[in-house]
């Protein structure tokens, strides 16, 4: 969580320099994103949306990769098929499908079938997402939706876009789901892990909505505070999911000072690298 | 004058091609609604579920998006799907995922994955269609960069294309006229075969002017030249891909005859006649005797089935329309 912190933060302070054209930052979504990417472990082929970056990382996606299409220099940095981590897909929710179709391809030839489809909150408005979760139910496929609610479609509040919970919605379609905050990672993990056991136990699917907060704007070219109030800010801000649980971490003495130091000073080198490429 | 050849229908024809697929690659599935406990609304696929199985002959759901996106995940599997959309009025649902993924997926993908995807979609009137089950949307994949686009006439045509189609390594968009597809008599043409499997055909040699078509009305075009032969000797160019399109067989064509009509049966405005047109103006302006000429439909929606005989070109328009130019 603090690596995928440190290099969302570089790259955005990239973007203010002009060496990336955009970032989508991940901030306030890292527990989210850690604690659903660990509970799965490394063998499901996952089919991100586009600000997955510390379920990138986690993959093995190296900085450099994941920053290199926002740059400009490609439409991917990173070897989808080696990390099992697909490319991002910025027309939303077009990957569900890709996902679930993907899944019974696997099936069909006898191979490892699990497929993890990462979605946010605004991308569930679009049809193709409730076709991939009808399509899924109907062929009882291995994928395991996980759906980020930051509570913002850009500048739409979710409760202005949905009338249930993108979770109920899962069950309308005859798909096991829950709601889950995204605030701790180990409330996360363990959701998720139920989950993951469910697709690979049932070879059925399910979805996990994860409550999170969005730090940031969407993008680096959105300016949140046009449409966001000054207190709704300060609140996501006040419960970031990082230092909540590293202080927790702490408090608890789990970690200590000493080990904190080592992955800030991981996190400095990871930073300086990633600027000596692209600054 | 004009005579006939007797083959199978296109639906027969495609079945026989089908089949054939499925049999000798394990990684080709097909995909449709109601292809298969029915067959297909054309009977396309009959009798293919329950020679192959319901794995490989699926049923999709009633959904455009669902196919086509399920497909790419597919072929990202590794498998080649061959999708069939029941109508080309119903494609547009699926035009998304063909044109932002399928067609694209290659290059996100750094070449690492090159999707083998068909979609095969029922074209065309002639037919007394109910709304949206007589249109030609062609034009709209052919402006895709990244998907191949072919409008086979006869079953032999469809066979070869098809048949490249699985093994090229990105999207093909293949378009049946649905009006051929148990039509047995069609006008004879040229045996001469294509150079390859994604060249142009010219089914009748001529020396006066040629005519560039594609899909159903190459037959009237076929008909209408066939008749005009005493009098002039027209060259008709099957273009059988309109995307990409193969204008060196067209620019030879308009060198040795010195006149081209494009004909085609989908709207004239921003349509493939102007494209070729574009072409020969392009590449081909010294060679010509006269202007190019495009004979289409107007831009309008297709109309009621009562009215689509004024929307079609017919061979009575064809054989005016050549005789003007060659006056």
């Amino acid at each position: 969580m603090l690596v995928a912190r440190g290099i969302d933060e570089e790259a955005r302070q990239l973007q203010k320099q002009g060496a990336l054209d955009l970032w989508l930052s991940c901030q306030g979504q890292e527990a989210a994103q850690v604690g659903s990417a660990l509970a799965v472990g490394p063998q499901p082929t996952v089919f991100p949306s586009y600000r997955e970056h510390a379920v990138a990382l986690l993959r093995g996606v190296a900085p450099d990769e994941l920053v290199a299409q926002w740059a400009g220099r490609t439409f991917c940095g990173w070897d989808p098929r080696r990390l099992r981590f697909f490319p991002y897909t910025l027309v939303l929710a077009a990957q569900t499908l890709h996902g679930v179709g993907y899944s019974l391809g696997q099936r069909l030839q006898g191979r490892e079938d699990f497929v993890v489809v990462y979605v946010g909150d605004g991308a569930t408005s679009e049809g193709d997402m409730s076709e991939a979760m009808n399509l899924a139910a109907v062929e009882s496929a291995s994928v395991l939706f996980v759906c980020q609610n930051n509570g913002w479609a850009i500048s739409k509040p979710a409760d202005e876009q949905m009338r249930t919970s993108v979770a109920e919605r899962a069950q309308g379609f005859g798909i096991e789901a829950v709601q889950v905050s995204g605030q701790d990672p180990e409330a996360v993990f363990s959701a998720c892990a139920r989950a993951a056991a469910h697709v690979r136990g049932v070879r059925a699917p399910y979805l996990v909505e994860i409550e999170v907060g969005r730090i940031h704007g969407h993008s680096t070219s959105d300016a949140q505070e046009v449409y966001r109030s000054r207190d709704d800010i300060a609140r996501t801000r006040a419960a970031d999911p990082v230092t909540a649980y590293a202080d927790r971490l702490a408090g608890l003495g789990l970690v200590d000072t000493a080990w904190l130091d080592a992955v800030g000073a991981e996190v400095r080198e990871l930073r300086e690298r990633l600027m000596k490429e692209y600054a | 004058m004009t005579s006939t050849v007797r083959s199978p229908g296109l639906a027969e024809s495609i079945n026989t091609t089908l089949a054939d697929l499925l049999e000798q690659d394990p990684r080709l599935l097909l995909l449709g609604e109601d292809i298969g406990r029915l067959g297909g609304v054309f009977r396309v696929t009959r009798g293919l579920q329950e020679r192959f199985g319901r794995d490989r002959v699926r049923d999709s759901l009633l959904a455009e998006s669902t196919i086509v996106g399920q497909a790419v995940g597919m072929a990202m599997s590794g498998l080649v799907p061959v999708c069939e959309i029941q109508f080309d009025g119903f494609t547009y649902p699926a035009v998304n995922q063909l044109v932002t993924q399928a067609a694209r997926i290659g290059g996100r993908w750094n070449g690492q994955v090159s999707p083998s995807l068909v979609v095969r979609i029922p074209t065309g009137g002639g037919f007394r269609g109910v709304e949206h089950h007589s249109e030609s949307n062609e034009a709209l994949f052919a402006r895709a960069p990244g998907i191949s686009v072919a409008c086979p006439s006869t079953g032999e045509d469809a066979d070869q294309i098809l048949r490249h189609a699985v093994t090229l390594g990105s999207p093909v968009v293949m378009y049946e006229p649905i009006r051929l597809y148990w039509r047995r008599n069609t006008p004879v043409r040229d045996p001469e075969p294509a150079r390859s499997p994604t060249s142009a055909r010219i089914v009748r040699r001529g020396s006066d002017l040629t005519i560039a078509t594609f899909g159903a009305v190459t037959h009237e075009v076929l008909e209408a030249a066939h008749a005009l032969g005493p009098t002039v000797d027209v060259e008709v160019v099957d273009l059988r891909w309109v995307a990409p399109l193969d204008m060196d067989t067209v620019l030879e064509s308009v060198a040795r005859t010195g006149r081209l009509l494009i004909v085609h049966e989908g709207s004239k405005d921003v349509g493939i006649g102007a494209e070729i047109a574009a072409s020969v103006a392009e590449h081909g302006f010294d060679a010509l005797r006269g202007p190019v000429r495009r004979l289409a439909p107007d831009r309008r929606a297709y109309p009621p089935a009562d009215f689509e005989k004024d929307y079609l070109i017919g061979v009575q328009e064809i054989k005016d329309e050549v005789l003007v130019m060659t006056k």
